[in-house]
C-alpha cells in the first residue's frame, strides 16, 4: 500500500536537494525528503579523526555499499579492465550530503563555461556541449544560493572574473599572513592571486553563528552551523514551515510509473529495512551524478525497460569529475621563521586564495584551450591523515627510526599546497552503469547491503585534459618555487577529483541527445527532475557545488510557478 | 585445523587504504575489495600455532589469542620503535588495535588482519627461523620490509602491510579515548598539541568508542 500521495517527493538532501526542499515547502507545497542516511545534530560534530574521517561516519564503507571503478579501454592482453571495489565516487551519506563535510570553496562559472561547443568548435573524442542556458539565466540564482546558504568573500577585478550585480553577503574569512605571499608570488608572475570565496561564515548570518577558526573544517561537520551546509542553513528553515516531512535512513530504491508514463511514487526502504511507497504528484532526483544514474537505471518497467526516462540511452553517458592536480611546498618553520616570524607563530587556516589566469587559454599553443582553476591552502592538519602519508609504501616507505624522523620534521614544518579544478572533456567513455551488466569472472553481480546492483563506473580520460592539468600543475609549482620553500613535492598532474559530479543526466535542447531539458525535467517523463549535478552538460574549472545548489534555486522557481499553475 | 586459515588467501577481501585527499580535505579511509583478485602467500606448510589445535586458544585480549597479541605488539613496535621520544608500544597502539577491530563495521578487516599477524608469523620462520615475537629487531625488519613492505602492489602482503601502518597511525594519533595515544604521544610528536588546542579540544569525558558502537548506515540493515 503506497504511503497517501503528497505534492513532491525530494530523493537526496545535499546540495541540490536541500534548496529545492527550502523553497518549495516555503512555498506551501507538501515535501517529503527522502535521504539514506542519519540527520546528524550539530553536537555531533566532534573533532575526532576516528571518527569523523575514517569510519562510516559520512561515507559508506565499501563492503557495505561499494562503486566498482574500471579505467575505459583494453589492457596489454587486449581484454576491458577488471572493475575494483572503492569508495570513490561516494561524497556523503548524511542529512544535507556532501556539503556537511566539504571545505566550502565557492566560486561560479565563467559565462563561457555556458557555451562551450561554440567556443571550443567539435573536439575529436569528445562530445562537448553548449548548455541550454547562460550564464545570464543563473546569475539570479548564484546570488539567492550565495545569501542563503551564507558565503563569504570579496569579488576583486581580475581578468576572468564573472559579471555580478552585487559582492559577496558576507565580508571575507580572517586569512593567514600567508595569503599576501601568494599574491606577491603571483603578481610578480603577471598573474592575479584573487580571494577564494567559502561556503563559511564570517559574521553571524540568518541566526547562524559564524566561523570560530578552528584548524579542522574539509572533512568534519561544523559544531557551530557556520558551514554553508544546506543541513545547517536551509533544512532547519525547510522544517519550520511544518510542511517539509524529512525521513533520513530511507535509502529509495526504484521511482515507479503508471500507465500513463508518468512517475508515481518512490520505493524506499524505511528506517527498519521495510519497503514502503511513498506516491507524489512530482517528483525529484538528487543523489548525486552518479547515484541519481544509478537510481534511475534501477527504476525498470515495461514503459521504460533501460531504465526511467531513458529513451534517449543517455542515461549515465557524459559522466564528468573534475581534473585533479596537486603540489606542495613545505617550509621549515626552525629555518625560515626570521625571515617570516608568523611561520611559527600564526595558526590562522585559511590562506583562500585562487588563480583563475589559466581558465581559458587564448590559443592552443599549449594543446588546450580550456584550463580550471589552482586553489591555495594549508594541507590538512589531520595527523593520522599526514602520519600515513608519511610513512609511504612499497620502495618509498619507511618504518621505524626512519619514519619517527619523518614525523619530527612534519612538526617543524608548514606545508601549503595548490589543488587544480580542471575542465573534464566529456567522452563516450566515461559513464554509469550497473553492476548487473557487469558481473564478475565468476559470473557475480557485486550488490550492496540492500542486495541491490551498485554503480559500475568507466572512465576514458580525453588526452587533453591531461596536458591541460599538467600545464596547470606547472603554474602553480612556478608559484610555490617563487615563496622559496625548503621542498615543492608533485603530489599528482593527472588523475581526477571524484567527489565533483556532473553529467549523467545531461541537459539540452534535444531529447535525442541529452536526459534532461532546460528546466531540469526528463524529456520523456514531464514530472520527474534531476536537481544534483548531473544536469551539467560540462563541468567547468571550479569546484562544482555552488553551481548545484544555485542551479536548484532556479529548478524550484519554475517548479514553483508550474506546481501553483498545476494545483489550481 | 588452526582457528583460522592463515595464509594470506585468506585476504578474500583486499584491504587497501584510500586517500580521499581532495578539496581540503583530510581523509584516508578503511576500504576493502570484495572480490578483487588476490594473491596467495605461499604454498608453505603451516605450521601449528600453539592453542590453535585442540584446545581453544587462551587469550586475555579482546580480538587476538595471546600469541597474535605478541606478534602485534612486536609488529607495530618495529613500525614507530622508542627512540628520544615515545613509540607504539608507550602510546598503547597494540591495545588500540585490539579493541578497535571489536567494532561491528570492521568485522571483516579484523579477519583479514589477524591472517596476516599468522602470514607474518610463519614467514619470519621461513626466513629466520623463529618466530616474529622472538626474532631480533634486524630480523624483524627484514621480514617486514622484504616480504611485505616491498612486495608487489597487488600481493596481500603488501596491503596487510598498508593496513598495519595505517591502524598504527589511528592508534598512534587517534582521539586518546580509543585508549591509544597515550598522554597524546603522538599529538606531541607531530606537532598536532598545538594545532589541537586552536581546533577547540574535544571535552574531557568524551568517548569515541561510544559513538562508533551507534554507527549505523541506514536502513536497519547492519553496517
Ligand atoms: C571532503 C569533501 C570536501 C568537499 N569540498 C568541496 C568544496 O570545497 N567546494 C565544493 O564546491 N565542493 C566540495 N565538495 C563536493 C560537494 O560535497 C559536492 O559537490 C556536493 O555535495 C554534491 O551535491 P549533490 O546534491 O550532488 O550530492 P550530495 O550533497 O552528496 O547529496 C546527495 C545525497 O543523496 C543521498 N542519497 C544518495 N542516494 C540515495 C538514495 N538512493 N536514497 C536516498 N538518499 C540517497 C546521499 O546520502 C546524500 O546525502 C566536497 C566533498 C567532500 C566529500
Amino acid at each position: 500500500m503506497a504511503l497517501d500521495p503528497v505534492d513532491v517527493v525530494i530523493i537526496g538532501s545535499g546540495a541540490g536537494g536541500g534548496p529545492m526542499a527550502f523553497e518549495l515547502s516555503k512555498a506551501g507545497f507538501k515535501v517529503v525528503l527522502l535521504e539514506k542516511g542519519p540527520h546528524y545534530q550539530q553536537q555531533e560534530f566532534v573533532h575526532d579523526e576516528i571518527l569523523n574521517s575514517r569510519r562510516n561516519f559520512f561515507m559508506p564503507l565499501p563492503w557495505d555499499e561499494p562503486h566498482l571503478f574500471r579505467p575505459g579501454g583494453k589492457s596489454k592482453s587486449g581484454d576491458e579492465h577488471p572493475f575494483k571495489h572503492t569508495n570513490d565516487g561516494w561524497t556523503a551519506n548524511c542529512v544535507g550530503g556532501g556539503t556537511v563535510h566539504m571545505s566550502g570553496y565557492f566560486y561560479r562559472l565563467k559565462p563561457i563555461d555556458f557555451r562551450l561547443r561554440t567556443e571550443l568548435g567539435a573536439v575529436k573524442g569528445a562530445n562537448v556541449a553548449d548548455w541550454p542556458i547562460t550564464y545570464e539565466d543563473l546569475e539570479p540564482f548564484y546570488e539567492k544560493a550565495e545569501f542563503e546558504l551564507g558565503v563569504s568573500g570579496n569579488a576583486v577585478p581580475h581578468p576572468m572574473r564573472e559579471p555580478r550585480k552585487k559582492n559577496y553577503p558576507l565580508p571575507p574569512l580572517r586569512e593567514h599572513p600567508m595569503a599576501q605571499e601568494v599574491e606577491k608570488a603571483c603578481k610578480s608572475l603577471g598573474w592575479h592571486a584573487i580571494p577564494t570565496a567559502r561556503g563559511i561564515l564570517s559574521q553571524e548570518h540568518q541566526g547562524r553563528a559564524p566561523c570560530t577558526y578552528c584548524t579542522l573544517c574539509g572533512s568534519y561537520g561544523c559544531e557551530h552551523g557556520a558551514k554553508a551546509s544546506t543541513g545547517a542553513a536551509l533544512i532547519p528553515r525547510a522544517l519550520k514551515t511544518g510542511n517539509l516531512d524529512l525521513r533520513p535512513r530511507c535509502m529509495a530504491k526504484e521511482v515507479t510509473v503508471d500507465e500513463k508514463g508518468r512517475a508515481k511514487s518512490v520505493i524506499y526502504f524505511d528506517p527498519d529495512g521495510k519497503e514502503q511507497e511513498q506516491a507524489a504528484k512530482y517528483i525529484v532526483v538528487s543523489c548525486t551524478a552518479i547515484e541519481s544514474a544509478r537510481l534511475l537505471l534501477m527504476s525498470k518497467s515495461n514503459r521504460f525497460p533501460n531504465g526511467l526516462g531513458n529513451d534517449s540511452g543517455q542515461l549515465g553517458k557524459n559522466l564528468l569529475f573534475s581534473s585533479f592536480g596537486e603540489s606542495r611546498a613545505h617550509f621549515k618553520v626552525s629555518k625560515q621563521k626570521e625571515r617570516w616570524p608568523w611561520l611559527e607563530t600564526s595558526r590562522e587556516p585559511f590562506i583562500n586564495r585562487s588563480c583563475q589566469d589559466f581558465y581559458w587559454m587564448p590559443d592552443d599553443k599549449f594543446g588546450f584551450r580550456k584550463g580550471g582553476t589552482l586553489g591555495f591552502m594549508w594541507t590538512h592538519p589531520n595527523p593520522i591523515f599526514a602520519g600515513a602519508g608519511l610513512a609511504k609504501r612499497g620502495k618509498e616507505g619507511v618504518f621505524g627510526k626512519a619514519l619517527k624522523e619523518r614525523m619530527r620534521e612534519y612538526r617543524d614544518s608548514r606545508i601549503m599546497q595548490f589543488e587544480i579544478y580542471g575542465e573534464f572533456l566529456p567522452t563516450d567513455g566515461t559513464y554509469v552503469m550497473l553492476s548487473d551488466k557487469a558481473p564478475t569472472k565468476e559470473g557475480k553481480v557485486v550488490t550492496d547491503k540492500y542486495g541491490l546492483p551498485v554503480a559500475a563506473v568507466t572512465v576514458t580520460r580525453h588526452p587533453t585534459d591531461l596536458k591541460m592539468s599538467k600545464f596547470l600543475v606547472e603554474r602553480g609549482e612556478e608559484v610555490l618555487a617563487n615563496l622559496q620553500p625548503d621542498k615543492v613535492e608533485r603530489i599528482g598532474e593527472s588523475g581526477e577529483t571524484t567527489i565533483l559530479q556532473g553529467g549523467t543526466c545531461r541537459m539540452g535542447k534535444d531529447p535525442a541527445t541529452s536526459f534532461l531539458d532546460a528546466d531540469c525535467k526528463s524529456h520523456v517523463v514531464k514530472n520527474l527532475y534531476v536537481v544534483d549535478g548531473s544536469f551539467m552538460p560540462s563541468i567547468g574549472g571550479i569546484p562544482v557545488t555552488l553551481t548545484i545548489a544555485a542551479n536548484s534555486f532556479r529548478v524550484a522557481s519554475r517548479m514553483v510557478e508550474r506546481l501553483k499553475k498545476e494545483g489550481k | 585445523m588452526p582457528r583460522r586459515s592463515s595464509s594470506l588467501k585468506g585476504l578474500s577481501r583486499r584491504v587497501f587504504v584510500h586517500r580521499l585527499a581532495f578539496m581540503g580535505g583530510g581523509v584516508i579511509l578503511l576500504g576493502s575489495a570484495c572480490t578483487d583478485e588476490k594473491k596467495p602467500s605461499s604454498k608453505a606448510p603451516e605450521p601449528a600455532k600453539p592453542g590453535s589445535q585442540g584446545a581453544p586458544p587462551t587469550t586475555s585480549h579482546l580480538t587476538f589469542t595471546n600469541e597474535e597479541f605478541a606478534v602485534l605488539s612486536a609488529a607495530v613496535d618495529r613500525i614507530l620503535p622508542r627512540d628520544e621520544d615515545p613509540g607504539a608500544l608507550d602510546a598503547n597502539v597494540h591495545g588500540y588495535i585490539d579493541a578497535a577491530l571489536q567494532a561491528q563495521q570492521l568485522r571483516k578487516m579484523k579477519e583479514d588482519f589477524t591472517g596476516g599477524l599468522h602470514a607474518l608469523d610463519r614467514r619470519c620462520g621461513r626466513m629466520h627461523k623463529v618466530g616474529f615475537a622472538q626474532a631480533t629487531p634486524e630480523q624483524q625488519d627484514d621480514v617486514l620490509k622484504v616480504a611485505f613492505k616491498e612486495a608487489p602492489e597487488s600481493s596481500g602482503e603488501y596491503k596487510w602491510y598498508d593496513l598495519l601502518v595505517t591502524l598504527t597511525m589511528e592508534g598512534f594519533l587517534g582521539d586518546p579515548s580509543y585508549g591509544g595515544n597515550k598522554n597524546k604521544a603522538g599529538w606531541k610528536l607531530m606537532g598536532f598539541d598545538l594545532v589541537g588546542k586552536e581546533a577547540g579540544e574535544v571535552s574531557p569525558d568524551y568517548d569515541g568508542k561510544q559513538h562508533l558502537d551507534h554507527l549505523r548506515c541506514g536502513s536497519g540493515k547492519g553496517c
